[in-house]
């Protein structure tokens, strides 16, 4: 069989070396890289073997496996072994529709753009190989070649504040990773399992107590729950995305946070379930916790990045919320969560990224009736405020609809707290478009026009997978419940 | 039992005697060509490290064994004063590597400093001496090959004979060396006290019932304190910064890549039999009234504590430091704190990781020293901002030092990466607190990214200061010619450099081979012990 996943890691290898090189051509090096590698992920979807009815066993399947013996001593086996089920597959989509539609947002980069271009591809690299690594080792490989580059794009390219955001990102997520890394070596050698990979982890970690399998637990929840970010450890994600640099806060957003989700699920939820079951009320208080404080502190903000920034914090609650519901339907809201959040929070931090650019400033209160001066601009606003509050036909609501009807089906009418939170939430998002899109003009400098041809560019992709999905959910969820485990229907 | 038989075992020891010989030799007969003392150390360390490759069995060149395979990881007979392990066998090849590759670069040195052919006599003396630590089986023959060792090294710190600070470095050395000898020595003799013999394997053997527990503890006591000496742990390492900072820099790499390790290897002969043995249920009479003790849980937890607070003081210095190579020195205390977790848990595969996490500091701490001691001899300043813009105007050594303190910081795809992984596996594996010693091996990984990063950030990303730049014909030794070829550099360092700076990657990225080898070592070494 013809290794896919190896060429599409291959491809953005070679992708992100020629583009560091290209010099005055990175950012066309940056856009065939990306145009390729989309067109891989459709290759990879076409061949995909796990359509519904995918026969399921105790090790889980996965599509397009490859493994190769890397380290092999008698206690310690590491191999490159890589492949996909329907999870991953759905996040790799997202990871080829963001790259591209940063790299084209991005197409007007001055500030040493090969450097900028390499690093955006080399961040979509990493995470892609989060997603498709089924080894212990090469997962935290690609888990940490993510944090690298995004700190050099906060770092280099940011804000005013760049350097203190860089910093507080790397130390969090670092620090975070180690304890997950410990929590997987763990995993691996309490549970006795024969090798690093997954499909033995899988089979072994089953035998631990349900005692350790908590302890476990807690520890990968706090290494993924960092880049989720969960309360009280998300401080450094208002600060990053202030800071970075556009392009960098969409991959931020759109990808980074889902790694936390899908290293959740794949390395704790789905190896760990008695794990899972009695940290069950740990989760819930803190997804109700994130939900709640993400809203409530998005209230008070003045800035629209920041406002965008700390509904992020309160989705990615609603996914954990999800997640900790430990039922299929849960899962399956959970990543319908993550995929949604990362095209529409990339959607809006292009938008105010783009407000920042024609009008100077992100604050609401100094903003006014921008729409006869940016009327495609405006658009952008106002599909990606909707699609984040949860319009149909829009992507978030079949998200959003499926969480909290598995919400409802697990918790029954505590249902009604996060419900409670997304009108206050959603109220909010109306009255911000109401005094930033309309009413008269407010702060609008006279040379103020429309976004440039590229942002628009990048947004309208967005704008596309936000309204195709949000009519046609089922093609998501197909891809999603034909991952064999926890019994999908 | 005819000379052939008795002496073919020690080629690889002979062939350096013959050199140390021949190079003084020549000395006295004022053949003072530093091309040819150098040629003859290499070609004999070359060789030497030849024969123990072949001798560990490595295929292309198995044929060239001298030592009977059945003599390898052979059960001891009587109390021999030496035996062959394939993990001492592993470490002389890491010490051959360390002192080929100091040797090769120094042939860069210039020509008319004084006393240089006597370096390469004094590097091939210290380098035989190492070879026998590695084969050392009696605490007495231990400390003494400890001792070949550090009397040339003394010499070795000051034998340019001009720089002062050079010389107040090899008399601190000097003095530090003398109480960590004697410390070591009466260490041994409290335990000759105790256990009747000085044979390791003896001792190994009846750690588990011996009556005087508290004359054991406090044998074993001085002799950490006086290897701990050696090794540079935390609190025995303040010399050790003074040192590798006054001498030149090529013996520096010298020391911290190579004569250090002699103590780690030390502490791996004398502590694994009695961490292995578990008990030492002291029935008989007991001269300080101490009832029966768990040698082995006592003495981990001390070596634990030590390796902890290693690498953490040593990293919190480090990050102080504003001197290139005093920055070097603090990374290689901490460093050594990492090795000393595998001594602590002492299962083979924390052997195992620690000796991997030896020749990969070999290669990134040897390899830093040797590219500091070509950059001072462009003209550049001792202090980490003379380094500014290095990188972008000096790429070879920039990329080759780059990759040694990525390598040092633990990023993936170098060969400290996966050394610090297999290490810090090993503790986790074998539970207990040592898990803890995982979480503070991996958090202290995280701290020293700042200080590695910092240096790369001058490097790559700072413009040079107008103030110093960088002369245009490096010339060496401050006055007139000769100008080396090579980029300024030479080419003997040039090639040492490459050669680590290729090993670091391919190690990295495949350690398959040499860390197999090195793991098979590490379990017959257990074995044995235990």
């Amino acid at each position: 069989m013809f290794p896919l996943i190896s060429a599409i890691l291959a491809t953005l290898l070679v992708g992100t070396v020629a583009t560091f090189f290209a010099g005055r051509y990175a950012r066309w090096a940056a856009l065939a890289t990306a145009a390729v590698f989309l067109a891989e992920v459709a290759l990879l979807f076409a061949s995909y073997t796990g359509w519904p009815g995918y026969s399921t066993s105790l090790v889980p399947g996965f599509a397009d496996t490859e493994s190769y013996a890397w380290i092999s001593l008698d206690w310690l086996h590491i191999n490159y072994t890589v492949g996909v089920d329907g999870i991953s597959l759905a996040l790799i989509l997202l990871t080829a529709i963001l790259q591209i539609a940063t790299v084209v947002y991005s197409w007007g980069e001055t500030k040493r753009p090969a450097a900028y271009f390499g690093l955006v591809t080399l961040t979509c690299l990493g995470c892609f190989g989060v997603f498709v690594a089924l080894d212990v080792l090469l997962f935290f490989l690609f888990w940490e070649a993510v944090l690298v580059p995004m700190f050099f794009i906060i770092g280099y390219w940011g804000g005013p504040r760049r350097r203190y955001a860089a910093l507080k990102f790397f130390v969090y997520t670092h620090v975070a990773s180690i304890v997950m890394l410990v929590g997987l070596l763990a995993m691996v050698f309490y549970s006795g399992a024969s090798s690093l990979d997954f499909s033995s982890v899988y089979a072994s970690a089953r035998g631990l107590s349900p005692v350790v399998q908590a302890f476990l637990f807690l520890a990968l929840f706090f290494g993924f729950g960092v880049k989720f970010p969960i309360v009280p450890f998300h401080t450094w994600l208002p600060d990053a995305h202030v800071e970075a640099p556009t392009g960098g806060s969409v991959l931020l957003a759109g990808l980074l946070l889902k790694l936390g989700g899908y290293g959740l699920i794949r390395w704790a939820v789905e190896v760990l379930p008695s794990g899972l079951h009695i940290d069950q009320p740990i989760l819930f208080f803190i997804a109700f916790l994130s939900i709640a404080w993400g809203s409530i502190v998005s209230l008070a903000q003045r800035d629209l990045k920041r406002l965008v920034a700390f509904s992020s914090i309160n989705h990615m609650g609603i996914v954990l919320l999800a997640i900790a519901l430990d039922s299929s339907l849960g899962l399956l809201a959970a990543v319908l969560l993550m995929f949604a959040h990362g095209i529409v929070s990339g959607l809006l931090f292009m938008v105010s990224g783009s407000v920042h650019h024609e009008y100077g400033t992100r604050d609401i209160a100094s903003l006014g009736g921008i729409t006869p001066t940016s009327p495609a601009l405006s658009t952008m606003v106002m599909v990606g405020s909707l699609a984040s509050l949860g319009l149909p036909a829009l992507i978030g609501f079949p998200a959003e609809f499926t969480a909290f009807l598995a919400t409802y089906e697990g918790l029954g009418y505590w249902v009604f707290l996060p419900l409670g939170i997304l009108v206050v939430t959603a109220a909010f998002y109306l009255w911000m478009m109401q005094r930033v899109l309309f009413g008269p003009p407010k702060g609008v400098p006279a040379e103020a026009h429309d976004v440039p041809w590229y942002e628009g560019t990048g947004m309208a992709i967005l704008v596309v997978f936000t309204v195709l999905f949000g009519i046609l959910p089922g093609l998501l969820v197909n891809v999603i419940t034909s991952s064999p485990i926890r019994g999908f229907p | 039992m005819d000379l052939a038989t008795f002496a073919g075992p020690f080629v690889p020891e002979i062939l350096l005697l013959g050199a140390t010989l021949l190079i003084f030799l020549l000395d006295v007969l004022k053949l003072r060509r530093l091309e040819l003392m150098g040629g003859i150390a290499i070609a004999s360390l070359l060789l030497a490290l030849l024969f123990v490759v072949a001798d560990l069995g490595f295929a292309p060149v198995a044929a060239l064994a001298t030592i009977p395979a059945s003599r390898i990881n052979a059960a001891p007979t009587g109390t021999p004063l030496y035996a062959f392990s394939s993990l001492g066998l592993v470490f002389q090849g890491i010490f051959l590597l360390a002192a080929f590759l100091v040797a090769l670069a120094s042939l860069s040195r210039p020509a008319h400093e004084r006393g240089a052919p006597i370096f390469y006599g004094l590097v091939t003396l210290a380098t035989l001496g190492m070879l026998l630590v590695a084969i050392a089986s009696d605490l007495i023959f231990l400390l003494l090959a400890i001792e070949v060792v550090s009397i040339p090294t003394y010499l070795l710190v000051a034998y340019t004979r001009k720089d002062v600070r050079a010389l107040e470095a090899a008399m601190k050395f000097y003095v530090v060396g003398a109480l960590s000898t004697t410390l070591s020595f009466f260490g041994a003799s409290l335990l000759f006290g105790a256990y009747g013999t000085t044979n390791l394997y003896a001792i190994a053997a009846v750690a588990g019932s011996v009556g005087y527990p508290t004359l054991v503890l406090l044998g074993y006591g001085f002799l950490i304190a006086g290897l701990a000496f050696k090794v540079t742990l935390v609190p025995f390492h303040a010399w050790a910064v003074d040192v590798y900072d006054g001498a030149p820099s090529d013996v520096s790499a010298f020391l911290a890549g190579g004569t250090k390790k002699i103590g780690l290897f030390a502490f791996f002969l004398v502590f694994l039999g009695p961490i292995l043995a578990t008990h030492l249920s002291g029935t008989s009479e007991l001269p300080f009234g101490v009832g029966p003790v768990n040698l082995g849980p006592i003495l981990q937890l001390t070596l634990a504590v030590l390796a902890v607070l290693t690498m953490t003081v040593g990293n919190l210095l480090a990050l102080l430091q504003k001197e290139m190579k005093r920055m070097l020195a603090y990374s290689s205390i901490s460093q050594a704190g990492y090795m000393m977790i595998g001594v602590a848990i002492g299962s083979s595969p924390a052997l195992a990781g620690a000796t991997l996490q030896i020749l990969a500091h070999v290669l990134m701490k040897g390899g830093a020293f040797l590219v500091v001691a070509g950059v001072g001899a462009l003209g550049v300043g001792p202090l980490i901002d003379d380094w500014k813009g290095l990188g972008v105007r000096r790429p070879f050594l920039g990329t080759a030092f780059g990759l040694m303190l990525l390598s040092l910081a633990g990023v993936p795809l170098t060969i400290g990466f996966v050394s610090k992984f297999v290490l810090f596996s090993a503790a986790v594996d074998a539970r207990g607190y040592f898990v803890w010693l995982a979480v503070a091996g991996l958090l202290n990984s995280a701290l020293s990214v700042f200080y590695y990063a910092r240096v790369l950030k001058v490097m790559f990303f700072d413009a040079p200061a107008p103030a110093a730049p960088l002369p245009a014909g490096a010339v060496v030794g401050g006055s007139g010619p000769p100008i080396l070829p090579a980029g300024g550099l030479g080419y003997g360092r040039a090639a040492a450099i490459a050669i680590i700076a290729v090993a670091i990657v391919v190690l990295g990225v495949y350690p398959q081979p040499v860390l197999g080898a090195i793991q098979t070592a590490a379990q017959h070494f257990v074995s044995l012990g235990g």
